[in-house]
């Protein structure tokens, strides 16, 4: 739904009532995952989509219902292989789509806390007798709800009462990136990409400027060490050390492996990683953490260019947090 | 060709998109008869235009010049005393590759993504027809993947990619051998594209695929020039690159290769002299 926030602001200014159809389930592949919306205005206008082009014809006659004064509506656009074409998912998957008015109040609560960066819940009941009531919940909520918040998670919660779709709106996951080194502009940009709030951290002022730095979210002057004392750090948390000076990177991995990050990686040929674990043992870092450290940082794809190097590490960041177990330093091509 | 005309030529090579090999000569000892700053263009066929000294240093310039477009790399190729008299020079080869060309075909937040992140690295990227382009990626979430893959297939692409499910993936490959299509063809199509990472997003899906397409990249040798064939010069022992512009002569049924043409008319005026040193 962040993808039309904006929008949605906007015809809520205008008093205009607007139909949301939300992805609440897939099964198997789908182009889009659970909590992306379409969104469709009783002057016709439409924005986001659910599926990218597959059965969106068929869900905008639905919305036009709703805003017409049809009932909430759970819909099920579930294809069989052979059926594909006329169905119009080809994808072979199924989506499950909740479709029912917006209540325009709701919509600037959570605009504000995505502005802000405040986690937020959307709670829609998309079973029983009030299916379509709808319920904002904040990060104190200690139910199930809070629970997916609190992950940032989005997905369907049973209760007594029939199944709830939770939207969660979870502040971006943080990446700091320290070092302030052409690779880290590199790095910055893609994790911007991926969905991250991007820091850039170096002690070095002269380095930390925007024209070196445009696209990241926030600029520090600062000993990485230091700063991650300060800086908040969970399981999302990715932390790229890019220095490759000791003086610099041995007391931020340091503070880095006391937190839950993550993902930590640290750039630097082997001699340089072998003497950086070297000091951090003799800081009295234990192996279990040293191995914790993903050094040389980056799979190994023939990086040679500080682009492609920023691309090897986000896949190694993304194969590192979607793996349940410790992921290999390398991957082969399918 | 000046030195400065030659900055000039290369500026429209490169805009043009078109490979070529800047060499600047970089230090002498004397006595050579290149100066420093001398520069030269060396084409993927070995053409030279420029100067960076005569008959003595050209030829180990171009075969220099022509490894540096095979491998990607830049070098510095120092050569002494190969004509006797010359002193020593060194010379910077910068191999100049244009950007790989990505067409991407389909409309999806995947598509979109990789389009983007392509572009940050350098890459030139496409979304309409596949001749010409390096690399094809299909993602059209289904519509008329089997003959985008096969157009894709028979383009000369290095690499043909296809954004699906595993399951999909399948499917659209077994109708493509339904077909016809022989198996090496099929096999050639990375479905689903990109390096497994587990279950990815969209974004993710991209990044995937993206560092597939580096991966490719750098394993298939940077460049689509092969290495060049060398011969030694049986006179000067030079060994030389052999291009269109190699002198050459036919000697008993084979073909002999020199740096100039002063070294072809010694050979002919006295093969037996140095068909011994003849190279294979």
């Amino acid at each position: 739904m962040r993808d039309v926030l904006e929008t949605l602001e906007r015809w809520a200014a205008d008093g205009t009532p607007v139909a949301i159809a939300t992805v609440v389930g897939t099964e198997r592949s789908a182009p889009r995952d659970p909590g992306a919306v379409l969104a469709v205005s009783a002057g016709g206008d439409v924005a986001g989509s659910v599926t990218g082009g597959c059965v969106e014809p068929a869900v905008y006659g639905e919305a036009r219902d709703v805003l017409a004064g049809g009932a909430p509506r759970l819909k099920t656009y579930g294809i069989a292989d052979d059926e594909a074409f006329e169905v119009g998912l080809p994808c072979g998957g199924t989506v499950h789509i909740f479709v029912d008015r917006l209540d325009p109040g709701l919509v600037a609560p959570i605009a504000e806390a995505v502005r802000d960066e405040r986690p937020i819940a959307l709670e829609i009941k998309i079973s029983g007798e009030d299916a379509g009531a709808k319920r904002l919940v904040g990060p104190g909520d200690d139910g199930p709800t809070g629970e997916l918040l609190a992950r940032g998670e989005t997905g369907i919660v049973e209760t007594p009462e029939g199944q709830v779709f939770v939207s969660s709106f979870a502040p971006r996951p943080n990446m700091y990136v320290f070092g302030a080194v052409d690779h880290a502009a590199a790095v910055a940009t893609i994790g911007r990409y991926l969905g991250y709030r991007v820091t850039v951290c170096d002690a070095r002022a002269k380095f930390v400027t925007r024209e070196r730095f445009p696209d990241v979210d926030e600029l520090v002057v600062e000993w990485p060490d230091r700063f991650l004392r300060s800086a908040p750090v969970d399981e999302r948390t990715v932390i790229c050390v890019l220095t490759h000076d000791h003086k610099f990177d041995v007391p931020a991995l340091k503070v880095a492996l006391e937190t839950p990050a993550g993902y930590i990686g640290a750039m630097g040929a082997r001699r340089t990683n072998e003497e950086r674990a070297g000091r951090l043992r003799a800081e009295g870092v234990s192996e279990e953490d040293i191995a914790r450290i993903h050094a040389p940082i980056g799979l190994k794809i023939g990086s040679r260019t500080p682009e492609e190097v920023a691309i090897a590490v986000a896949a190694q960041i993304v194969q590192v947090l979607r793996s349940p177990k410790p992921a290999s330093e390398e991957v082969a091509a399918r | 060709m000046n030195p400065a005309d030659v900055l000039v030529e290369a500026g429209r090579l490169a805009a043009a998109r078109k490979p070529y090999v800047l060499a600047t000569v970089v230090n002498v000892v004397r006595p050579a008869s290149a100066r420093r700053g001398d520069r030269a263009l060396v084409m993927p066929d070995g053409r030279v235009s420029g100067w960076i000294g005569g008959a003595c240093s050209e030829p180990a310039v171009v075969r220099e010049a022509l490894q540096a477009l095979a491998d990607g790399e830049a070098r510095v190729a120092r050569m002494e005393g190969d004509c006797g008299s010359e002193g020593v020079v060194e010379v910077l080869i910068e191999p100049v590759l244009p950007a790989p060309l990505l067409t991407i075909v389909g409309e999806s937040p995947a598509a979109r993504t990789l389009a983007a992140l392509a572009c940050t690295v350098g890459w030139r990227v496409r979304d309409d027809h596949v001749e010409g382009a390096d690399a094809v990626v299909v993602a059209t979430m289904g519509h008329g993947d089997e003959e985008l893959l096969a157009g894709a297939l028979s383009s000369g692409a290095g690499y043909v990619g296809l954004v699906a499910s595993a399951k999909r993936a399948a499917s659209v490959l077994a109708e493509l051998r339904a077909r016809g299509l022989d198996e090496e063809a099929v096999l050639r199509v990375r479905a689903p594209a990109g390096l497994d990472l587990g279950p990815s997003s969209q974004e993710e899906i991209a990044v995937a695929i993206l560092a597939e397409l580096v991966a490719w990249r750098h394993t298939r040798g940077d460049s689509p020039f092969a290495a060049p064939t060398e011969a030694v010069d049986p006179v000067c022992g030079m060994t030389v690159a052999i291009g269109p512009g190699t002198e050459q002569t036919v000697h008993e049924g084979v073909t002999v290769a020199f740096c100039s043409a002063r070294c072809r008319a010694r050979f002919e005026a006295e093969p037996a002299r140095y068909s011994g040193l003849r190279a294979p």
